[in-house]
């Protein structure tokens, strides 16, 4: 069908203009003066005048950009990072550990895994609150990031990762005298590694963009996440649209530079055992 | 404030703050503080809300304005719109955008004042026939002529369209005074909200403090209260920060613009004709249903039916507590 | 499979133990209290001091016009969203399918919504759908005069709302779909293609009839797993439309978010979130009954 490689070269760029024409007006528009965003004539985008960076310096200014960047970041690093370890370890356990309880104990682990975040949510809430996770920074960080430590679906998809790996290399370990632990740490889980990467952006995909928990967890301004800044700007007056455009461009800059840099560790296998 | 009280979640505040003392303070202040005769919230600041209008257009329109402190009937007010209108300049900004639900009631409510109807029963529990009253629907269906009459836009993008001068007339609040002062100088006037009948209200009210019935050391509490709705320690400082009105009438020499337009409507209005919102268990709840209802009247939904939906609405909820 | 080597049992606990005690106190722990709740007349400032109602908040949620008019909200977004950014992203995937670059970097960029996270869609598209107001309009309407169709007041016209916010929602999740796809075609065995190209089966009837059904189980995966995420809907209709116009955009999700902040009637919200809970639960056993076995 399509023969010469430019060809497809220029199908697929106008198709990606059309299709991603709302992000790239969202960027182009972050740069325009407040009286002429809402102003499409085709002259106008092309004119000298009406083009400013002051959206992103008020903007930042205002809605404290760089403080909500920061604790959106860090609560996406630590749920991704310290989720990997506790998720991780116990998967590993499910997976060539032998106890009592095992199958249904994962069994159950299962289930939760369709449990929407909606639905646990407002008593999740009381109980953070009562176990101090509300409030100051540290607090209120804590309350972000602590409650996702642990994933139903991370342990599964794990688990089915570790059960792939062949036994052997373990049990040689095991002969040399490594101990549980190492043969985790320097065995198991290097040898799935794609299978953390998926697992890391999972959690980065999922969290980023994460809104009723915050909403209800970040009271101060401080603690805010990026996501929280930005309705902030969008709800409270005076609405400047101008600041509301360079605020999303700004939220929307790091996770698509996280997401180039993990997925090159993707392979398609993965979301074929994810689906199983 | 009325659902911590009803929760018993606030201390009364009577036993530290003598009768002279709250004399000092604007009556709509201690009025939206007080439930059952005992007072439990004051504050260090009130609000406003009012009509700029720009001169200059008015001059060019040909509109008349009454004499200070008097405000237009509805009809006036319509007529006053039209001339604008046929200037080719937005008669009046209505702030529909404000996503903040609570904008609705505080700055339509009046209009439902005037037109002699209420929000709620007196006893705080009923909104079956009240908020769909006759009088109701009479005042929202005349308010619903600004927007089908293209007085006012339903889905404004500028957020102060009288300040950049795209509108004749602002229905906006004391926090817009510094600007337009700023923005008009001797173009901008002042006009208290038209009224729907005979008698003018005006909206008040703002953030104000309690102390905790859990609190161990209550008498503590009140001294912080009592420096922070002091007039020269407390209200000076922060209403020279955030230009809100004082609420305590000694508190009003030490601010010269009072002394003409637009503050002085401000304070006028305040010791005058202004009414609190009702105070109720069920606030949260009728002001987001009101303003949903609202905002579906601006865009041509039939009043009455809407107002009868938000009823239903509120009732249940009230209902169901009872 | 069962492991050889002999691990002590309470270096298995001592794995586990970090995750079953954050899933026990996150997870198990608040599911089991909202469930309690939902018997109760629990108050939001004052959980502990209810008493048990049994099932009246059920029964009054259920014949409340409020809860039903945000099923039927929440369903018919999911009737709006799942078929439609289904097919679309199946018809994506078999085009994008193919090894070079120019359909490779395509991927990539069907995917980009994905990761651009909901609440700055949301604001986006509000702004896209701003109605002609003057001199002033959003882009979606420019783009809507430029093919001869009206420009509209896409978020306040009430038949007009939901639908608006489902065509932005399928813009933005059809990537994932499409990426999934991607995975599920690339597993369709290469002898049965070329047996039925031999056959005579032209590039319709293959699809058809080859790979359709051996991606069978990726096809009802998806399918349920969009119907649940569709059901989880919040962020749009909470920033975009604050439920209206006339109701018509409010989901179950935020009516239990307002059931809980504004009415602050904590137990009637529980009821709210175990019948979605069941609703949910519903939808995955279907999958799973659906659903044949593969091997692994």
């Amino acid at each position: 069908m399509i023969r010469r490689p430019a060809m497809a070269w220029v199908l697929s760029l106008l198709t990606a203009a059309v299709f991603l024409a709302p992000l790239l007006w969202m960027l182009g528009a972050s740069f325009r003066e407040e009286a002429q965003i809402f102003h499409h004539g085709f002259g106008e985008w092309f004119s000298r005048s009406g083009w400013t960076i002051e959206n992103y310096v008020e903007g930042w200014r205002r809605a404290a950009l760089g403080r909500a960047l920061m604790n959106s970041l860090l609560q996406v690093a630590l749920i991704a990072g310290v989720g990997l370890l506790v998720n991780a370890m116990a998967a590993f356990a499910f997976a060539r550990l032998e106890f009592r309880g095992r199958d249904p104990l994962f069994a159950l682990i299962v289930v939760m895994i369709i449990l929407p975040v909606e639905v646990l949510a407002v008593p999740m809430f009381f109980t953070a609150r009562d176990l101090g996770l509300t409030g100051g920074f540290t607090h209120a960080m804590a309350g972000l990031t602590v409650p996702f430590f642990a994933k139903a679906f991370n342990i599964y998809f794990l688990r089915q990762h570790f059960l792939s790996l062949p036994i052997e290399l373990e049990e040689a370990a095991a002969i040399d005298g490594a101990g549980t632990w190492r043969q985790f740490w320097q065995l198991a889980l290097p040898s799935i590694r794609p299978a953390l990467a998926t697992v890391v952006l999972l959690d980065l995909l999922a969290h980023w963009g994460d809104f009723l928990w915050p909403l209800m967890i970040s009271t101060r301004a401080e603690t805010r996440t990026i996501q929280l800044s930005l309705a902030n700007l969008f709800t409270q007056p005076p609405v400047q649209w101008g600041q509301i455009l360079a605020c999303a461009v700004i939220a929307t800059l790091p996770v698509l530079a996280l997401f180039r840099f993990f997925q090159r560790h993707i392979v398609n296998t993965d979301i074929r055992t994810g689906i199983k | 404030m009325a659902r911590l009280v009803d929760a018993k979640l606030l201390y009364p505040l009577n036993a530290w703050f003598t009768s002279a003392e709250l004399e000092d303070f604007l009556p709509t202040v201690l009025e939206q503080g007080t439930i059952d005769g005992r007072l439990y919230a004051l504050g260090a600041f009130e609000s406003a809300v009012v009509l700029y209008f720009n001169r200059d257009v008015f001059n060019a329109a040909g509109v008349t304005t009454p004499a200070t402190g008097q405000s237009w009937s509805w009809p006036e007010f319509l007529s006053a719109c039209a001339k604008v209108r046929h200037q080719g300049i937005e008669p009046v900004a209505l702030h529909m955008n404000e996503s903040a639900d609570e904008w609705f009631t505080y700055a339509f409510s009046p209009l439902v004042w005037s037109g002699e109807g209420r929000l709620i029963s007196t006893d705080g529990k009923r909104v079956s026939g009240v908020l769909a009253s006759p009088e109701n629907v009479r005042t929202l269906t005349a308010w619903q002529q600004l927007f089908r009459l293209e007085f006012a836009a339903t889905d404004p993008v500028d957020p102060d369209p009288f300040g950049h001068g795209r509108s004749a007339m602002d229905w906006s609040g004391h926090w817009m005074a510094r600007p337009h002062v700023t923005d008009l100088g001797d173009k901008l006037g002042v006009l208290p909200l038209p009224r729907m009948g005979d008698k003018s209200f005006a909206p008040c009210g703002s953030w104000c403090w309690g102390i905790a019935r859990q609190s161990k050391h209550p008498e503590l509490a009140a001294l912080w209260l009592q420096w922070v709705t002091d007039s020269e320690h407390g209200i000076v400082p922060i209403v020279r920060a955030n230009g809100a009105i004082p609420a305590r009438r000694s508190a009003f020499a030490f601010f010269a613009e009072y002394a003409h337009a637009p503050y002085a409507l401000f304070r006028d209005q305040l010791e005058r004709s202004a009414r609190p919102r009702p105070r109720t268990p069920y606030y949260a709840t009728l002001t987001q249903r009101f303003a949903a209802a609202l905002r579906d009247i601006a865009r041509g939904a039939d009043v009455e039916r809407r107002l009868q939906e938000a009823e239903r609405e509120i009732q249940r909820v009230i209902d169901r507590r009872n | 499979m069962t492991t050889t080597i002999r691990h002590s049992r309470r270096v298995a606990w001592a794995f586990l133990a970090p995750a079953l005690i954050l899933l026990g106190v996150f997870v198990a722990w608040p599911l089991l209290r909202a469930a309690i709740w939902s018997f109760t007349n629990a108050d939001l400032l004052a959980p502990n001091d209810s008493h048990w109602t049994g099932v009246s908040n059920y029964a009054d949620v259920l014949t409340d016009p409020q809860f039903r008019r945000a099923f039927g909200n929440t369903a018919l977004f999911a009737l709006m969203v799942v078929p439609v950014q289904s097919a679309v992203a199946f018809v994506l995937a078999l085009w994008v399918n193919r090894p070079e670059h120019p359909w490779r970097w395509l991927r990539a960029v069907f995917f980009v919504p994905v990761v651009v996270s909901m609440p700055v869609l949301a604001v986006l598209w509000t702004m896209l759908y701003q109605p002609v107001q003057g001199s002033e309009n959003g882009l979606i309407n420019v783009a809507v005069r430029w093919l001869g169709i009206p420009p509209q007041a896409w978020l306040s016209d009430p038949p007009l709302a939901l639908p608006a916010i489902a065509f932005m929602s399928v813009w933005q999740g059809l990537g994932l779909q499409m990426m999934v796809f991607v995975a599920g075609l690339q597993g369709v065995p290469r002898v049965l293609l070329e047996a039925s190209r031999i056959d005579g089966a032209n590039a319709f009837q293959r699809v058809v009839h080859v790979v359709i059904p051996a991606m069978r189980n990726t096809i009802i995966f998806v399918i349920t797993v969009t119907t649940i995420l569709a059901a989880r809907l919040f962020v749009q209709p909470y920033l975009m439309t604050r439920g209206g116009p006339g109701n018509r955009t409010r989901s179950l999700i935020q009516l239990i978010y307002e059931n809980t902040f504004v009415s602050q009637d904590l137990g009637r919200a529980c009821a709210i979130a175990m019948l979605f809970l069941g609703l949910v639960a519903a939808l995955t056993l279907l999958q799973r009954r659906w659903s044949t076995e593969e091997r692994t």
